[in-house]
């Protein structure tokens, strides 16, 4: 089974009443999720991302068996998340929120103790299991694992979810905005964090975000998802290729003193095809050929050998691609407010 | 269920609470003061409105109000403390957000409502009827004293039974609504109203008389008055009302095993966890 995660179709409907009066409420139906397939691989790290009210939260809390669905079907491992919960509470480790969903008045170390002693932990296992994540979530380094949880910071919080989520050691970890409202260190941790637990320990991992540079810094595919639907689906290279309709190639140059420029842009807009230009920089000249996105590597060396046959000592290459962001504006049509 | 599993939940239950009182001393002091305070406000009450003479000469028995009112409190909290602890540890885990992390367990949720609550409430009431023991010594000598603090002992563990599966009914209940914490402060009076808490059930209408049959806290509660009422206790009346609450036990916790799941797979439905 390559697939650690499979999604079918999946439909939810939510039903809301909207007061309308003293007395009168209208019934209305909203469709959080409409029909939505996807694949996760084994060992990889998939993004679902997708601003909010897109159907993130809805798919994951489906996956981790906390919301039943209305129609179409999701497997972890191919377990049926509506017919075997049981089977895939084995196998999955949750975290939903990282400001709540511990006990107060417990410290970290209690708190981890207590549900792992519910999730079926005991003895010597469950001892050596939450001084290893104390320790691996950098808890007891910071010296707040006998800290009440009243008196953590939010990046305190987020690693002791994320170690309650692993107490199982689950193949699969499902995580709802990891780093939500966290500082740029303890953000950055976290995310290497878990894409040492995807690539080193083999833990899938599905994560949702609507943060693009999250995504495309530790997701091997995303999902594109808004209005629940799943707009396209790739790695981050892939999706920026898929809505590029033209990659901009910039070659800082160092043309010899014979060289006549006007004559190397005609060359290189005869050879490649490219719409060209040339600009001085105080390194030298700064080349910009408009390329199509599936001929980049081509023309990069077409371009290279022909630069360097008329004479210009190049100095470096760089291929400007779009970002995840242009990706996600692109498919989803929004510019914000 | 395996019974290492049943152990774990057990353990889990007394774990968190050996935490909570580490960690909360002045909660630790507070159950102990409670019993004392309920009863001082019960027999003040009392002693507002009448005297021990005529209390005696209303129930009929010669009885000391302060023993009697000692078996009725101990056996009245106990089944408050049952449904407000396993009906409202839903509310309570609602709110703060470790709902969806217990329902991840892979346990049942009525199972780990049940079991996770068991510990706690026996450690509760044991040493609120260990309490009063002295209390009990002195009113009525060493041997009633002692028999009738065993006899609220096995009371309050049998009462505690159907109450668990009673409760775990509330808690099913609970996670079907929404306005989970009014239904809690307006179903529990409406109970012990019922159950005779306040007024005997001989007096109600018979539509309040028949639910008042069907509701385990009437057994507690009628329990609770025969061992205060008896100077001596005798056992066939008690055996008596112990066996009902056994029958009603099975009952109500195999109702709160299949309903609970309904509960729960409605709550999954509209997406309130």
């Amino acid at each position: 089974m390559d697939n650690a995660i499979e999604v079918r179709n999946l439909v939810k409907r939510y039903i809301t009443y909207e007061r309308k009066g003293f007395l009168t409420k209208v019934k209305r139906i909203v469709e959080a999720l409409k029909g939505i397939d996807f694949d996760v691989k084994r060992g990889e790290v998939f993004g679902l991302l997708g601003p909010n009210g897109a159907g993130k939260t809805t798919t994951v809390k489906i996956v981790s068996t906390l919301l039943l669905p209305d129609g179409g079907y999701a497997k972890v491992l191919g377990y049926d998340v509506v017919e075997e919960p049981c089977e895939v509470r084995k196998v999955i480790g949750v975290s939903l929120s990282v400001e709540k969903g511990f006990f107060w008045k417990l410290t970290g170390r209690e708190n981890l103790k207590y549900f792992g002693m519910l999730y079926g932990l005991d003895g010597e296992k469950l001892k050596k299991r939450v001084e290893y994540l104390l320790d691996k979530l950098g808890l007891k380094k910071l010296g707040v694992a006998d800290k009440l949880y009243e008196e953590y910071s939010l990046g305190m919080k987020a690693r002791l979810s994320l170690a309650r989520a692993l107490l199982l050691d689950p193949e699969v970890l499902i995580l709802d905005e990891p780093t939500l409202g966290l500082d740029p260190p303890s953000a950055r941790a976290l995310r290497e964090f878990l894409v040492k637990l995807a690539h080193e320990f083999d833990k899938t991992v599905l994560v949702t975000t609507h943060n693009m540079f999250e995504a495309e810094m530790i997701c091997d595919r995303v999902a594109i998802i808004d209005e629940g639907r799943i707009l396209s689906i790739g790695s981050p290279k892939e999706l920026k290729l898929k809505v590029a309709d033209n990659i901009a190639l910039e070659i800082l140059i160092l043309p010899s003193p014979a060289t006549d420029l006007d004559r190397l842009v005609e060359v290189l807009i005869e050879e490649t095809e490219a719409t060209c230009s040339i600009v001085s920089d105080v390194n030298g000249y700064r080349l910009k050929l408009i390329v199509p996105p599936n001929r980049v590597e081509e023309l990069t060396s077409i371009s290279v050998r022909l630069l360097h046959k008329l004479g210009c000592s190049v100095r470096r290459v760089e291929v400007k691609e779009p970002t995840l962001e242009d990706v996600f504006i692109k498919v989803t049509g929004k510019k914000g407010f | 269920m395996k019974m290492g599993k049943i152990k774990t939940l057990l353990k889990s239950g007394v774990l968190l609470d050996l935490y909570f009182f580490k960690n909360n001393k002045g909660n630790f002091i507070a159950m102990l003061i409670w019993p004392y305070l309920m009863l001082g406000l019960v027999v003040g009450m009392g002693f507002l409105f009448g005297s021990p003479s005529t209390f005696k000469k209303n129930i009929g028995l010669n009885i000391d109000p302060i023993a009697y009112f000692i078996a009725s409190t101990v056996v009245m909290m106990a089944s408050i403390s049952v449904m407000w602890e396993v009906g409202g540890n839903v509310l309570f885990l609602r709110w703060l957000g470790a709902l969806p992390y217990v329902i991840v367990a892979p346990h049942r949720m009525s199972i780990i409502l049940v079991l996770s609550y068991v510990p706690r409430y026996l450690f509760y009431t044991f040493i609120q009827v260990v309490e009063f023991l002295p209390l009990l010594v002195l009113l009525e000598g060493v041997t009633a004293g002692i028999i009738k603090t065993l006899i609220m002992l096995l009371a309050v563990t049998v009462g505690m039974l159907p109450l668990l599966g009673f409760s775990a009914l509330f808690a099913s209940l609970l996670l079907i609504i929404k306005e989970e914490s009014n239904v809690l402060n307006w179903l529990n009076p409406i109970i012990l109203i019922f159950s005779g808490a306040l007024y005997p059930t001989s007096l109600m209408p018979y539509w309040m008389w028949l639910i008042s049959r069907v509701l385990p806290t009437t057994y507690t509660v009628e329990l609770a008055r025969t061992i205060a009422l008896i100077g001596s206790p005798e056992l066939a009346p008690i055996m008596f009302l112990i066996g009902i609450l056994m029958g009603l036990a099975v009952v109500y916790n195999i109702l709160s095993y299949m309903l609970i799941g309904a509960g729960e797979k409605s709550a999954m439905k509209r997406g309130i966890i």
